[in-house]
């Protein structure tokens, strides 16, 4: 039952690396920030799950929260601490604001993965699974977890795009990634846009990393993988979609989930990786890239 | 005709603080080179710092306090040599004690020979560091293996095996599985020696990158091939394919060496995850080896607040026979310490330790019997590592948990 | 930054290194030795990145395939100064093969297919552990010397002449032509320059660099490893170096790369926290001194 077992297993990686991705791409679209802290983001939200599971005793579901709401607030001092003044400084030429946001957000990074690190170790953490057990699925035995994952994610994707595409705010911030010039002259502040696009991307990188921790186990030292991964399946599916970012997210986890099946786990990442280059050289915009 | 008086008392106080300054004698400084973020290099950083201050405590080494200078080496052999370097020609040490990671250790011997200082390495494994003493002795004399080789390991797990496992179940067909990294290559090669001498096939043998994050495919693969056990060799992973071994439930028991289970932290890093796992290690709470054993673990949870791992115990006892080699060798210099490092004989913490001579193919790593160090294997079971053998107490036995399937003989 | 003013700053602080074997420990020559050879990294890096206007977020891919194609033939018995050679070749082959399609593309894109390269390599070499020696790494059959003091002035001298040259050529018509079409690009081509021609040279030039000097700290450390030499954390130091001591001043780069290595190894001491206190302080030039290191010395320099 081979096929079964790669599917489900694709399936439940490839939601993950989504709900990650759409996050990622999201605060491209909307603020034009790539956050190269988004590994270090989803550490903290699994670490600080683990912290509030193991040193207060709570449940599962109390440590998620602890997680999400950690996701958030590293969010938000990575926008206040290191993006906006970046971006408001007058001595940083405009042509490249983006640089050093790239460079400053990737030493922020550095430093939360070190600073993780040295509190609670560079050893995995894990949390324990949202609903423990295993089910039979088509006569293969699947941990629940592993599909609570995948619902959890696609119902937090449905969210946003609920958001997004229903309420005004939601629309509000639409139009801040098709042009924010616009809705400046609109008489829009586009500050609180960008607050909520940070507060959003904290949500989704802070489920992202507490359901990591639940499936997998995180620890700091992966953070700079995460965010290569994160980065290589947004571009993949085309900067500032979020469409595209779900579609390259699974074609990445079910490549990902393939190889490591049927070839060797050892050479997981390699197909990925030559699919990426493949597509930035033929087709850079992506998959569903608008640009 | 006062300031003079006064002047000239100074000059006196000066110089009487002087002698006294000169009677004080210098520190004895010992390196300590590990990686600080893992639990492995913690352990080595705390069971120093524990064996010094003791020694301190009862008055030092004929009066010299010994001093630790501490690098950490980012699990990275470049800064572990840079530190090594540091150490030596910055801060004067007179000998180096470090390290769990092979690689690291193998980097770090040659700078040893270059250096002329020894070098005791406490938690790496691999047989390569013994190897080449013993190929070019005269060049690599001045490093000591204060931890089992990777040969030894797997004998003593085949060894368990055969006393423990085989007398209360069917154990016929294994699946080797372990990290792929330097201490490993030869543990997996005497896996497949010593693992058919006790009537076990080694159905398959898989090596997997150390950073691999996920283990279902592996795990699916062995289920697949149906053997009685997996035997383990892993210690850059620990905590991930113990969490996802018990989450998915894979019917079959994992015996073997899992460094990370050594700790008493790993428990709560797999959120119990760990039931059911067996591990060798050198030495755990109630283990008894020797009358040092249980008060060092002792010492160790009140200060750390955590059971040692196997790290720990290996540190404190290099550091205590590092001191005794200084004072059979009334002196610090290196060539001097190496000699009387080879007379080691000292017991610890983990057993009786003796140093293998010229003569052996393992120079200067650590005697393997049962009247010089075996390690132990252990089982967790309700966040307690269980000691089952060589010595277990008459209440102990195996507790696995309920999703294994394991055969009656 | 006028040029004869870097030019002093750089002959002021080329007059202190070359004095230094006389009262330094060998520690220390050791060290400013690798110091050195991470100060061409960052110099070609900021010839591409400064001049070009191209993020290279994987200086590594070209290092590592200098030092890695060096190491191998070492392996099999070929001479070192052959291999040196032979290193800088490999890195120019890269560095074409990566450039050629990479410079079709712009701004993140073209960061993406840098780092991905990178990746690549680090696989290659991975899977192919039995011949490269893997994640333990190669260890080389020759080096360039056991002494501290010779191999210090190997890398001096060697940082020296591959300094003089970049920033020669960042002074050029080449280097002008290339900082006028990083800064606009249209209108660089609108008045006839091959855009792409000079920016593929300016990638060249860039890799032979990287790449020798990666051969070169091989030989010196007598060990090739993934961590030393390929990883993307080696890669993100290369950039913070160049960008901690001033973008598009060339000597800023070899001074910030001195900077860095030596604050890593002063705060040896803080132990775990060394990475971190080093990112910070980095960060902090970042925010507030937009021209890193060499901006620092302008204002003072200018207030005086």
């Amino acid at each position: 039952m081979l096929a079964v077992q790669i599917l489900i297993d694709g399936f439940a990686i490839s939601a993950l690396y989504g709900l990650g991705a759409v996050g990622f791409t999201l605060m491209f679209g909307v603020s034009g920030v790539l956050n190269l802290a988004h590994g270090a983001t989803m550490v903290v939200a699994a670490v600080a799950a683990w912290v509030v599971a193991g040193q207060l005793a709570a449940s599962p579901w109390m440590a998620a929260v602890a997680g999400t709401a950690a996701g958030v607030i590293t969010a938000f001092a990575t926008y206040f601490l290191v993006v906006r003044p970046i971006q408001r400084s007058k001595s940083v030429p405009a042509a490249e604001k983006e640089i050093f946001v790239l460079t400053g957000t990737l030493l922020w990074g550095i430093m939360i993965q070190e600073t993780v690190a040295y509190f609670y170790t560079d050893n995995p953490k894990s949390v324990q699974p949202l609903i423990a057990g295993v089910m039979q699925i088509g006569g293969v035995r699947t941990p629940i977890n592993e599909l609570l994952i995948a619902v959890i994610c696609w119902a937090v994707i449905g969210l946003l795009w609920l958001l997004v595409h229903r309420s005004k705010a939601g629309k509000v911030l639409l139009a801040a990634s098709i042009n924010p010039r616009a809705l400046t002259l609109l008489g829009f502040e586009l500050s609180r846009v960008y607050l909520s696009v940070w507060a959003i991307y904290g949500v989704l990188a802070g489920i992202a990393g507490v359901l990591l921790a639940t499936f997998l186990g995180a620890s700091s030292a992966q953070a700079s993988q995460l965010t290569a991964s994160a980065f290589s399946i947004v571009v993949l599916g085309g900067l500032g979609s979020v469409a595209g970012s779900l579609l390259a997210a699974y074609v990445v986890g079910y490549l990902e989930t393939l190889t490591a099946y049927l070839i060797s786990p050892t050479y997981r990442s390699m197909p990925a990786l030559v699919l990426l280059v493949i597509v930035l050289y033929v087709r850079p915009r992506g998959l569903l890239g608008r640009r | 005709m006062r300031g003079f008086a006064l002047i000239a008392a100074a000059a006196l106080a000066c110089s009487a603080a002087e002698s006294v300054q000169a009677q004080t004698k210098e520190p004895i400084r010992i390196g300590v080179i590990a990686e600080e973020s893992a639990i492995g290099g913690t352990g080595i950083v705390n069971g120093a710092h524990l064996a010094v201050d003791a020694i301190n405590a009862a008055g030092g080494v004929d009066g010299r306090k010994l001093e630790i200078m501490q690098y950490d080496d980012h699990s990275s052999a470049a800064d572990a040599v840079r530190a090594f370097q540091r150490a030596v020609s910055q801060d004067k040490v007179v000998a180096v004690i470090g390290t769990y990671i092979s690689e690291v250790a193998l980097a770090l011997e040659p700078w040893a020979a270059r250096t002329h200082v020894p070098f005791i390495t406490s938690g790496a494994a691999s047989n390569e560091i013994s190897r080449h003493i013993h190929e070019d002795y005269d060049k690599n004399k001045y490093t000591f293996h204060e931890y089992m080789t990777s040969a030894f390991i797997a004998d003593s797990i085949c060894d368990s095996v055969k006393d423990l496992l085989q007398r209360k179940y069917s154990i016929k067909s294994a699946v080797v599985l372990s990290e792929d990294a330097a201490w490993t290559t030869p543990l997996d090669a005497e896996y497949l020696v010593c693992l058919p001498k006790i009537g076990v096939k080694v159905l398959d043998h898989i090596r997997f990158s150390p950073d691999t994050s996920d283990f279902t495919p592996l795990y699916n693969k062995i289920e697949g091939e149906k053997p009685d056990v997996i035997v383990t060799g892993i210690s850059h992973t620990g905590v991930q394919p113990t969490v996802q071994w018990a989450q998915q439930q894979v019917p079959i028991p994992m015996i073997g060496m899992s460094s990370q289970a050594t700790s008493g932290t790993f428990w709560k890093d797999t959120n119990g995850a760990a039931a059911g796992i067996v591990t060798f290690s050198v030495a755990a709470d109630g283990a008894n080896l020797t009358a040092k054993t249980q008060p060092f673990i002792n010492d160790y949870i009140k200060r750390f607040g955590e059971a040692p791992n196997y790290t720990a115990y290996t540190t404190h006892d290099a550091v205590n026979v590092l001191v005794q080699a200084v004072k059979r060798a009334g002196s610090t210099d290196g060539e001097k310490l190496v000699a009387a490092l080879e007379q080691t004989d000292y017991v610890g913490t983990i057993g009786r330790v003796q140093f293998y001579g010229r003569d052996s193919q393992f120079t200067h790593a650590m005697k393997y019997g049962p009247e010089y160090v075996t390690g132990i294997m252990l089982q967790w079971q309700n966040a307690k590592q269980v000691t089952l053998w060589p010595k277990a107490s008459p209440e102990a036995k195996f507790s696995f948990p309920a999703f294994t399937q394991l055969q009656k003989p | 930054m006028v040029a004869s003013r870097q030019l002093w700053i750089a002959f002021f602080g080329l007059a202190v290194l070359l004095t230094l074997p006389l009262w330094v420990s060998a520690y220390v020559l050791g060290v400013l030795t690798i110091a050195y050879y991470f100060g061409v990294f960052a110099m070609s890096w900021d010839l591409l990145f400064g001049f070009a206007n191209e993020v290279n977020f994987g200086p590594t891919f070209l290092i590592g395939s200098g030092a890695y194609a060096a190491g191998l033939l070492n392996a099999h018995g070929v001479p070192l100064w052959l291999c040196l050679i032979a290193g800088a070749a490999a890195a120019l082959l890269g560095g074409v093969v990566l450039a050629v399609p990479a410079l079709r593309l712009t701004g993140p894109y073209f960061g993406l297919s840098t780092l991905v390269a990178v990746l690549l390599l680090q696989q290659f070499i991975i899977v192919f552990a039995g011949s490269t020696g893997g994640e333990i790494g190669l260890t080389m059959n020759d080096i360039l010397s056991t002494e501290a003091i010779t191999n210090y002035w190997y890398a001096l001298a060697f940082m020296t002449v591959s300094g003089a040259i970049l920033f020669a050529l960042s002074r050029s018509p080449v280097g002008l032509i290339l900082q006028a079409s990083g800064q606009d690009r249209f209108g660089a081509s609108a008045l006839g320059f091959n855009v792409v021609k000079h920016k593929l040279a300016a990638f060249c030039i860039s890799a032979v660099f990287s790449g020798l000097a990666g051969a070169m700290l091989v030989f010196y450390l007598g060990t090739a490893s993934v961590g030393t030499v390929v990883d993307v954390s080696v890669g993100v130091q290369v950039i913070i170096a160049a960008v901690l001591g001033g973008r598009r001043t060339i000597v800023g780069a070899g001074i910030g790369a001195i900077f860095l290595i030596l604050a890593g190894e002063a705060l040896r001491p803080l132990g775990q926290l060394s990475t971190f206190v080093v990112s910070g302080v980095a960060l902090l030039v970042i925010l507030f001194s937009v021209d890193g290191l060499m901006g620092l010395l302008q204002r003072r320099r200018d207030e005086s």
